[in-house]
Protein backbone atom coordinates (compact mmCIF):
# COMPACT_ATOMS: atom_id res chain seq x y z
CA UNK A 1 0.00 0.00 0.00
CA UNK A 2 1.05 3.34 -1.22
CA UNK A 3 1.40 6.81 1.35
CA UNK A 4 -1.68 8.93 -0.39
CA UNK A 5 -4.22 5.76 0.13
CA UNK A 6 -3.06 5.98 3.96
CA UNK A 7 -3.39 9.42 4.01
CA UNK A 8 -6.60 9.45 2.56
CA UNK A 9 -8.14 6.92 4.75
CA UNK A 10 -6.18 9.42 7.65
CA UNK A 11 -8.51 12.49 6.16
CA UNK A 12 -12.09 10.55 5.80
CA UNK A 13 -11.80 8.86 9.35
CA UNK A 14 -11.45 12.39 10.58
CA UNK A 15 -14.40 14.15 8.87
CA UNK A 16 -16.00 10.93 10.31
CA UNK A 17 -15.34 12.00 13.74
CA UNK A 18 -16.01 15.66 13.58
CA UNK A 19 -19.53 14.62 11.87
CA UNK A 20 -19.84 12.25 14.74
CA UNK A 21 -19.26 15.22 17.52
CA UNK A 22 -21.64 17.36 15.54
CA UNK A 23 -24.02 14.85 15.68
CA UNK A 24 -23.49 13.69 19.33
CA UNK A 25 -24.42 17.50 20.28
CA UNK A 26 -27.27 18.21 17.68
CA UNK A 27 -28.93 15.17 19.94
CA UNK A 28 -28.24 16.69 23.29
CA UNK A 29 -29.59 20.23 21.59
CA UNK A 30 -32.74 18.59 20.87
CA UNK A 31 -33.23 16.66 24.20
CA UNK A 32 -33.14 20.39 25.71
CA UNK A 33 -35.67 22.18 23.52
CA UNK A 34 -39.19 22.64 24.65
CA UNK A 35 -42.40 21.00 23.18
CA UNK A 36 -44.06 23.76 20.84
CA UNK A 37 -47.66 23.67 22.88
CA UNK A 38 -45.74 24.48 25.91
CA UNK A 39 -44.07 27.46 23.83
CA UNK A 40 -47.70 28.55 22.99
CA UNK A 41 -49.28 28.71 26.28
CA UNK A 42 -46.74 31.04 27.63
CA UNK A 43 -47.65 32.72 24.61
CA UNK A 44 -51.14 32.85 24.94
CA UNK A 45 -50.19 34.02 28.92
CA UNK A 46 -48.42 36.64 27.95
CA UNK A 47 -51.24 38.24 25.55
CA UNK A 48 -53.32 37.73 28.54
CA UNK A 49 -51.84 39.28 31.20
CA UNK A 50 -50.67 42.41 28.40
CA UNK A 51 -54.50 42.78 28.39
CA UNK A 52 -54.46 43.10 31.96
CA UNK A 53 -52.28 45.43 32.13
CA UNK A 54 -53.40 47.94 29.65
CA UNK A 55 -56.71 47.37 31.56
CA UNK A 56 -55.06 48.47 34.93
CA UNK A 57 -53.36 51.04 33.18
CA UNK A 58 -56.75 52.82 32.01
CA UNK A 59 -57.65 52.48 36.04
CA UNK A 60 -54.67 54.13 37.08
CA UNK A 61 -55.15 56.89 34.68
CA UNK A 62 -58.85 57.13 35.62
CA UNK A 63 -57.90 56.82 39.71
CA UNK A 64 -55.18 59.12 39.32
CA UNK A 65 -57.50 61.88 37.20
CA UNK A 66 -60.17 61.58 40.12
CA UNK A 67 -57.05 61.55 43.22
CA UNK A 68 -56.10 64.74 41.36
CA UNK A 69 -59.62 66.37 41.46
CA UNK A 70 -60.13 65.50 45.08
CA UNK A 71 -57.14 67.43 46.27
CA UNK A 72 -58.55 70.64 44.68
CA UNK A 73 -61.22 70.75 46.73
CA UNK A 74 -64.31 69.95 48.50
CA UNK A 75 -66.85 70.19 45.45
CA UNK A 76 -64.12 68.59 43.36
CA UNK A 77 -63.40 65.44 46.10
CA UNK A 78 -67.01 64.75 46.15
CA UNK A 79 -67.78 64.71 42.38
CA UNK A 80 -64.90 62.36 41.90
CA UNK A 81 -66.62 60.11 44.63
CA UNK A 82 -69.74 59.97 43.06
CA UNK A 83 -67.83 59.17 40.22
CA UNK A 84 -65.91 55.91 41.65
CA UNK A 85 -69.21 54.83 43.34
CA UNK A 86 -70.76 55.22 40.28
CA UNK A 87 -68.36 53.20 38.31
CA UNK A 88 -68.36 50.62 42.10
CA UNK A 89 -72.35 50.56 41.62
CA UNK A 90 -72.22 49.35 37.87
CA UNK A 91 -69.57 46.94 38.52
CA UNK A 92 -71.45 45.44 41.48
CA UNK A 93 -74.37 44.90 39.77
CA UNK A 94 -76.50 47.98 41.35
CA UNK A 95 -77.20 49.81 37.64
CA UNK A 96 -79.63 48.94 35.22
CA UNK A 97 -77.84 48.13 31.84
CA UNK A 98 -78.36 47.68 28.29
CA UNK A 99 -76.43 45.85 24.95
CA UNK A 100 -76.47 43.13 22.83
CA UNK A 101 -76.82 39.21 24.21
CA UNK A 102 -79.07 36.47 24.53
CA UNK A 103 -82.38 36.00 25.79
CA UNK A 104 -83.01 31.97 26.96
CA UNK A 105 -86.72 31.00 27.47
CA UNK A 106 -86.71 28.24 29.88
CA UNK A 107 -90.06 25.94 30.41
CA UNK A 108 -91.10 22.52 32.11
CA UNK A 109 -92.63 19.97 29.92
CA UNK A 110 -96.11 20.87 29.01
CA UNK A 111 -98.32 19.61 31.40
CA UNK A 112 -100.06 16.71 28.85
CA UNK A 113 -96.78 15.19 28.33
CA UNK A 114 -96.02 15.47 32.20
CA UNK A 115 -96.51 12.05 32.72
CA UNK A 116 -94.14 10.92 30.73
CA UNK A 117 -91.66 13.30 32.04
CA UNK A 118 -90.90 13.18 35.69
CA UNK A 119 -88.53 16.49 35.41
CA UNK A 120 -88.89 19.91 36.61
CA UNK A 121 -86.38 22.14 36.49
CA UNK A 122 -84.24 22.85 39.10
CA UNK A 123 -82.20 25.33 41.15
CA UNK A 124 -79.17 23.35 39.64
CA UNK A 125 -80.10 23.64 36.21
CA UNK A 126 -80.61 27.25 36.13
CA UNK A 127 -77.04 27.81 38.27
CA UNK A 128 -75.52 25.90 35.28
CA UNK A 129 -77.34 27.67 32.43
CA UNK A 130 -75.59 30.59 34.37
CA UNK A 131 -72.51 29.84 35.41
CA UNK A 132 -72.29 28.54 31.37
CA UNK A 133 -73.44 32.41 30.37
CA UNK A 134 -70.41 33.66 32.54
CA UNK A 135 -68.13 31.51 31.33
CA UNK A 136 -68.56 32.52 27.69
CA UNK A 137 -68.03 36.07 28.67
CA UNK A 138 -71.65 36.95 29.98
CA UNK A 139 -71.57 40.57 31.60
CA UNK A 140 -74.61 40.89 33.38
CA UNK A 141 -77.24 38.12 33.86
CA UNK A 142 -80.90 38.27 35.26
CA UNK A 143 -83.61 35.64 35.48
CA UNK A 144 -86.83 37.04 35.45
CA UNK A 145 -85.93 40.09 36.41
CA UNK A 146 -84.00 39.61 38.99
CA UNK A 147 -80.31 40.68 38.34
CA UNK A 148 -77.34 37.83 39.30
CA UNK A 149 -74.92 39.74 41.39
CA UNK A 150 -71.98 38.10 43.44
CA UNK A 151 -74.28 37.14 46.35
CA UNK A 152 -77.31 36.37 44.59
CA UNK A 153 -78.44 32.45 45.33
CA UNK A 154 -81.08 30.25 43.22
CA UNK A 155 -82.27 27.71 45.05
CA UNK A 156 -84.86 25.62 45.46
CA UNK A 157 -87.82 26.16 48.24
CA UNK A 158 -90.13 23.73 47.76
CA UNK A 159 -91.61 23.74 43.93
CA UNK A 160 -90.20 27.33 43.62
CA UNK A 161 -87.04 28.75 42.96
CA UNK A 162 -85.92 31.66 45.25
CA UNK A 163 -83.96 34.06 43.33
CA UNK A 164 -82.40 37.42 45.63
CA UNK A 165 -84.90 36.10 48.67
CA UNK A 166 -87.71 36.59 45.75
CA UNK A 167 -89.74 33.77 44.74
CA UNK A 168 -89.82 32.96 40.64
CA UNK A 169 -91.46 30.66 38.69
CA UNK A 170 -91.18 29.11 34.90
CA UNK A 171 -90.97 29.89 32.26
CA UNK A 172 -87.59 31.31 33.15
CA UNK A 173 -86.58 33.77 31.01
CA UNK A 174 -82.60 34.43 31.35
CA UNK A 175 -81.39 37.78 29.86
CA UNK A 176 -77.73 37.83 29.13
CA UNK A 177 -75.53 40.68 27.98
CA UNK A 178 -72.26 39.58 26.22
CA UNK A 179 -71.24 39.22 22.79
CA UNK A 180 -74.31 37.17 20.97
CA UNK A 181 -73.04 34.66 19.33
CA UNK A 182 -70.17 33.66 21.96
CA UNK A 183 -73.42 33.00 24.56
CA UNK A 184 -74.87 31.39 21.88
CA UNK A 185 -72.64 29.05 21.17
CA UNK A 186 -71.96 28.22 24.91
CA UNK A 187 -75.36 26.77 25.02
CA UNK A 188 -76.40 25.14 21.84
CA UNK A 189 -72.65 23.60 21.46
CA UNK A 190 -73.64 19.76 20.51
CA UNK A 191 -73.75 18.04 23.80
CA UNK A 192 -74.22 20.95 25.65
CA UNK A 193 -76.85 22.15 27.55
CA UNK A 194 -79.53 22.57 25.51
CA UNK A 195 -79.43 19.62 23.66
CA UNK A 196 -79.22 18.13 27.83
CA UNK A 197 -82.00 20.27 28.41
CA UNK A 198 -84.18 19.16 25.49
CA UNK A 199 -83.05 15.48 25.65
CA UNK A 200 -84.74 15.53 29.23
CA UNK A 201 -88.26 17.37 27.48
CA UNK A 202 -87.41 20.93 29.02
CA UNK A 203 -88.61 23.78 26.19
CA UNK A 204 -85.50 25.91 25.70
CA UNK A 205 -85.62 28.81 23.85
CA UNK A 206 -82.49 31.07 22.52
CA UNK A 207 -82.59 34.19 21.08
CA UNK A 208 -80.42 37.31 20.29
CA UNK A 209 -81.27 40.82 20.19
CA UNK A 210 -78.76 43.23 19.26
CA UNK A 211 -79.97 45.30 22.88
CA UNK A 212 -81.12 43.87 25.84
CA UNK A 213 -81.84 45.54 29.31
CA UNK A 214 -81.19 43.50 31.87
CA UNK A 215 -82.46 46.02 35.07
CA UNK A 216 -80.50 46.70 38.43
CA UNK A 217 -80.32 44.71 41.89
CA UNK A 218 -83.45 46.30 43.38
CA UNK A 219 -82.36 45.48 46.97
CA UNK A 220 -79.91 47.85 49.05
CA UNK A 221 -76.64 46.18 50.15
CA UNK A 222 -76.16 45.23 53.80
CA UNK A 223 -73.17 43.67 55.32
CA UNK A 224 -73.28 43.02 58.79
CA UNK A 225 -70.43 41.15 58.71
CA UNK A 226 -67.68 41.93 55.83
CA UNK A 227 -65.42 44.91 56.54
CA UNK A 228 -63.68 46.38 53.76
CA UNK A 229 -59.78 46.27 54.26
CA UNK A 230 -57.08 48.68 51.85
CA UNK A 231 -53.93 47.10 50.76
CA UNK A 232 -51.34 49.60 49.83
CA UNK B 1 -7.92 -3.86 -10.92
CA UNK B 2 -8.27 -6.87 -8.03
CA UNK B 3 -10.21 -5.06 -5.28
CA UNK B 4 -7.94 -5.17 -2.16
CA UNK B 5 -9.12 -4.94 1.21
CA UNK B 6 -8.99 -1.90 1.50
CA UNK B 7 -11.64 -1.07 -1.10
CA UNK B 8 -13.84 -3.22 0.96
CA UNK B 9 -12.73 -0.57 4.38
CA UNK B 10 -13.32 2.70 2.25
CA UNK B 11 -16.76 1.37 1.00
CA UNK B 12 -17.63 0.43 4.55
CA UNK B 13 -16.23 3.81 5.26
CA UNK B 14 -18.14 5.58 2.94
CA UNK B 15 -21.83 3.80 3.96
CA UNK B 16 -21.50 5.23 7.09
CA UNK B 17 -20.67 8.60 6.13
CA UNK B 18 -24.00 8.70 4.02
CA UNK B 19 -26.04 7.46 6.70
CA UNK B 20 -24.66 9.71 9.14
CA UNK B 21 -25.21 12.38 6.28
CA UNK B 22 -29.00 11.72 5.95
CA UNK B 23 -29.50 11.26 10.13
CA UNK B 24 -27.82 14.54 10.29
CA UNK B 25 -29.98 16.53 8.13
CA UNK B 26 -33.56 14.94 9.00
CA UNK B 27 -32.33 16.30 12.76
CA UNK B 28 -31.78 19.58 11.43
CA UNK B 29 -34.71 20.05 10.25
CA UNK B 30 -36.51 18.57 13.10
CA UNK B 31 -34.35 20.81 15.35
CA UNK B 32 -35.55 24.17 13.12
CA UNK B 33 -39.40 23.23 13.79
CA UNK B 34 -39.33 23.09 17.55
CA UNK B 35 -38.89 26.09 18.96
CA UNK B 36 -35.52 26.67 20.87
CA UNK B 37 -34.64 26.46 24.71
CA UNK B 38 -33.28 30.03 24.82
CA UNK B 39 -36.25 31.39 23.24
CA UNK B 40 -38.76 29.93 24.84
CA UNK B 41 -36.62 31.01 27.65
CA UNK B 42 -36.88 34.27 26.63
CA UNK B 43 -40.63 34.09 26.57
CA UNK B 44 -40.98 32.69 29.71
CA UNK B 45 -38.69 35.43 31.22
CA UNK B 46 -40.94 38.20 29.34
CA UNK B 47 -43.92 36.04 31.26
CA UNK B 48 -42.68 36.42 34.35
CA UNK B 49 -41.89 40.37 33.78
CA UNK B 50 -45.10 40.97 32.96
CA UNK B 51 -46.69 39.26 35.90
CA UNK B 52 -45.10 41.03 38.33
CA UNK B 53 -45.84 44.33 36.20
CA UNK B 54 -49.19 43.40 36.42
CA UNK B 55 -49.03 42.56 40.30
CA UNK B 56 -47.07 45.95 40.98
CA UNK B 57 -50.03 48.10 38.88
CA UNK B 58 -52.42 45.91 41.22
CA UNK B 59 -50.77 47.28 44.01
CA UNK B 60 -50.96 50.74 42.69
CA UNK B 61 -54.94 50.39 42.00
CA UNK B 62 -55.33 49.12 45.39
CA UNK B 63 -53.14 52.18 46.99
CA UNK B 64 -55.10 54.70 44.48
CA UNK B 65 -58.55 53.33 45.88
CA UNK B 66 -57.66 53.18 49.59
CA UNK B 67 -56.41 56.97 48.96
CA UNK B 68 -59.84 57.97 47.50
CA UNK B 69 -61.34 56.34 50.30
CA UNK B 70 -59.41 58.44 52.88
CA UNK B 71 -60.82 61.28 51.16
CA UNK B 72 -64.32 60.04 51.10
CA UNK B 73 -63.79 59.85 54.62
CA UNK B 74 -63.23 63.36 55.26
CA UNK B 75 -66.12 64.87 56.86
CA UNK B 76 -69.07 65.97 54.83
CA UNK B 77 -68.55 62.98 52.85
CA UNK B 78 -69.68 60.38 55.48
CA UNK B 79 -72.79 59.08 53.32
CA UNK B 80 -71.03 58.97 50.13
CA UNK B 81 -68.50 56.70 51.37
CA UNK B 82 -70.59 54.25 53.14
CA UNK B 83 -72.42 53.41 49.87
CA UNK B 84 -69.15 53.64 47.82
CA UNK B 85 -67.84 50.92 50.27
CA UNK B 86 -70.79 48.54 49.82
CA UNK B 87 -70.53 49.08 46.58
CA UNK B 88 -67.01 47.78 46.16
CA UNK B 89 -67.08 44.85 48.40
CA UNK B 90 -70.14 43.99 46.34
CA UNK B 91 -68.33 44.41 43.34
CA UNK B 92 -65.43 42.91 44.54
CA UNK B 93 -63.21 45.74 44.12
CA UNK B 94 -62.15 45.58 47.73
CA UNK B 95 -60.56 43.12 50.11
CA UNK B 96 -62.77 42.16 53.26
CA UNK B 97 -62.17 40.53 56.48
CA UNK B 98 -64.77 39.38 58.90
CA UNK B 99 -66.03 35.94 60.65
CA UNK B 100 -66.98 33.18 58.13
CA UNK B 101 -66.09 29.49 57.58
CA UNK B 102 -63.74 27.50 55.49
CA UNK B 103 -64.87 24.90 53.52
CA UNK B 104 -62.15 22.48 52.09
CA UNK B 105 -63.23 20.43 49.14
CA UNK B 106 -61.19 17.43 48.14
CA UNK B 107 -61.25 14.67 45.44
CA UNK B 108 -62.93 11.41 46.87
CA UNK B 109 -60.18 9.03 48.46
CA UNK B 110 -62.65 5.99 47.96
CA UNK B 111 -61.58 3.54 44.61
CA UNK B 112 -64.05 3.42 42.76
CA UNK B 113 -65.32 -0.51 42.10
CA UNK B 114 -64.78 -2.12 39.24
CA UNK B 115 -67.82 -1.02 36.48
CA UNK B 116 -68.53 2.14 38.80
CA UNK B 117 -68.28 5.17 37.18
CA UNK B 118 -65.12 6.81 38.53
CA UNK B 119 -66.27 10.10 37.57
CA UNK B 120 -68.45 10.30 40.24
CA UNK B 121 -65.91 10.36 42.51
CA UNK B 122 -64.19 13.37 41.26
CA UNK B 123 -65.09 16.65 42.57
CA UNK B 124 -66.63 18.54 39.47
CA UNK B 125 -67.51 21.95 39.15
CA UNK B 126 -71.10 21.70 39.54
CA UNK B 127 -70.40 20.41 43.18
CA UNK B 128 -68.67 23.73 43.91
CA UNK B 129 -71.02 25.82 42.39
CA UNK B 130 -73.86 23.88 44.69
CA UNK B 131 -71.34 24.27 47.80
CA UNK B 132 -71.16 28.31 46.61
CA UNK B 133 -74.98 28.99 45.72
CA UNK B 134 -75.81 27.22 49.32
CA UNK B 135 -73.47 29.72 51.02
CA UNK B 136 -74.68 33.03 48.69
CA UNK B 137 -78.51 31.60 50.42
CA UNK B 138 -77.20 30.90 53.67
CA UNK B 139 -76.28 35.10 53.45
CA UNK B 140 -72.49 34.93 52.60
CA UNK B 141 -71.34 38.64 51.65
CA UNK B 142 -67.82 37.76 50.03
CA UNK B 143 -66.55 34.17 48.69
CA UNK B 144 -63.04 33.26 47.58
CA UNK B 145 -62.21 30.13 46.52
CA UNK B 146 -58.36 29.25 46.92
CA UNK B 147 -57.93 33.21 47.12
CA UNK B 148 -59.56 33.80 44.18
CA UNK B 149 -62.51 36.35 44.96
CA UNK B 150 -65.69 34.86 42.83
CA UNK B 151 -67.75 38.04 41.54
CA UNK B 152 -70.78 37.64 40.15
CA UNK B 153 -69.37 37.35 36.52
CA UNK B 154 -67.12 34.34 38.06
CA UNK B 155 -67.33 31.20 36.28
CA UNK B 156 -66.25 27.98 37.39
CA UNK B 157 -65.04 25.09 35.08
CA UNK B 158 -63.49 21.89 35.25
CA UNK B 159 -60.58 21.51 33.33
CA UNK B 160 -59.67 18.32 33.80
CA UNK B 161 -58.23 17.69 37.80
CA UNK B 162 -58.00 21.64 37.72
CA UNK B 163 -60.96 24.39 38.10
CA UNK B 164 -60.72 27.30 35.83
CA UNK B 165 -61.97 30.64 37.60
CA UNK B 166 -62.03 34.12 36.59
CA UNK B 167 -61.10 33.61 33.04
CA UNK B 168 -57.72 32.51 33.73
CA UNK B 169 -57.11 31.33 37.59
CA UNK B 170 -56.69 27.73 37.45
CA UNK B 171 -56.84 25.90 40.94
CA UNK B 172 -55.67 22.42 42.12
CA UNK B 173 -57.76 20.72 44.40
CA UNK B 174 -58.12 20.58 47.28
CA UNK B 175 -60.08 23.68 46.56
CA UNK B 176 -60.84 26.11 50.41
CA UNK B 177 -63.87 28.03 49.90
CA UNK B 178 -64.16 30.87 52.33
CA UNK B 179 -67.14 32.78 52.40
CA UNK B 180 -67.42 35.76 55.26
CA UNK B 181 -70.81 35.52 56.92
CA UNK B 182 -72.91 34.39 59.70
CA UNK B 183 -71.00 31.34 60.85
CA UNK B 184 -73.47 29.18 62.25
CA UNK B 185 -75.59 30.07 59.23
CA UNK B 186 -73.09 29.56 56.39
CA UNK B 187 -72.15 26.06 58.63
CA UNK B 188 -75.56 24.72 58.95
CA UNK B 189 -76.65 25.42 55.44
CA UNK B 190 -73.78 23.03 54.39
CA UNK B 191 -73.96 20.62 56.81
CA UNK B 192 -77.87 19.96 57.06
CA UNK B 193 -79.68 16.81 56.66
CA UNK B 194 -80.18 16.09 52.88
CA UNK B 195 -77.74 19.19 52.11
CA UNK B 196 -74.80 19.47 49.68
CA UNK B 197 -72.36 18.14 52.24
CA UNK B 198 -74.06 15.15 53.22
CA UNK B 199 -74.81 14.56 48.92
CA UNK B 200 -70.82 14.56 48.41
CA UNK B 201 -70.24 12.65 50.95
CA UNK B 202 -72.05 9.53 49.39
CA UNK B 203 -69.14 9.89 46.91
CA UNK B 204 -66.62 10.34 49.37
CA UNK B 205 -65.52 13.44 48.22
CA UNK B 206 -63.61 15.23 51.50
CA UNK B 207 -65.50 17.89 52.51
CA UNK B 208 -64.75 19.46 55.94
CA UNK B 209 -66.10 22.96 57.39
CA UNK B 210 -63.98 25.17 59.82
CA UNK B 211 -65.27 28.64 61.55
CA UNK B 212 -62.68 30.62 61.01
CA UNK B 213 -63.34 34.13 63.59
CA UNK B 214 -61.13 36.47 61.17
CA UNK B 215 -61.47 35.63 57.34
CA UNK B 216 -59.62 37.43 54.81
CA UNK B 217 -60.54 37.61 51.53
CA UNK B 218 -58.82 39.38 48.67
CA UNK B 219 -59.67 41.91 46.09
CA UNK B 220 -60.77 40.49 42.50
CA UNK B 221 -57.25 40.51 41.34
CA UNK B 222 -58.15 42.20 38.39
CA UNK B 223 -59.77 45.30 36.67
CA UNK B 224 -63.72 44.90 35.93
CA UNK B 225 -64.58 46.16 32.41
CA UNK B 226 -67.66 45.71 30.37
CA UNK B 227 -67.41 45.61 26.48
CA UNK B 228 -70.74 44.98 26.01
CA UNK B 229 -73.02 46.49 28.73
CA UNK B 230 -73.49 49.94 28.95
CA UNK B 231 -75.55 51.69 32.12
CA UNK B 232 -78.56 53.08 31.61
CA UNK B 233 -78.12 56.69 32.26
CA UNK B 234 -75.29 56.46 29.83
CA UNK B 235 -77.53 55.22 27.09
CA UNK B 236 -79.83 58.05 27.46
CA UNK B 237 -77.06 60.53 27.45
CA UNK B 238 -75.84 59.23 23.94
CA UNK B 239 -79.12 59.33 22.35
Amino acid sequence: MNKSMYLSIGVITMILGVMLAVQFRTNRFIEQSVPADRAQELQVEYSKLEKDIRKFDREIEDLTYKLEQAKKGQMQAREAIQDELKKARINAGLVTVSGPGIEVVMDNPPSQSRRNSIFIIRDVDLLRVVNELWGAGAEAVSINGQRMISTSEIRQAGSFININLERIEPPFQILAIGSPEKLKSALEISGGLADYFKDLGIVVKIQSHSSLTVPAYSKSLQFNYAKAVWKG
Amino acid sequence: MRPKPFHLALALVGLVLGILLSVQFRLTTETMKTPQVSRVQAMAAKVNEARSERDRKQEQVNKMRADLDKIAAGAELGPLRVDLTAARIEAGLAGVTGPGIEVTLNDSNMAAKPGENPNLYVLHDEDILRVLNELRAAGAEALAINGQRVLATSEVRCTGPTILINRNQRLTPPFVISAVGNQDNLANSLKMRGGVIEYLQVFGIQASVKKVSNLNIPAFSGVISFDYAKPEAEVRNNQ
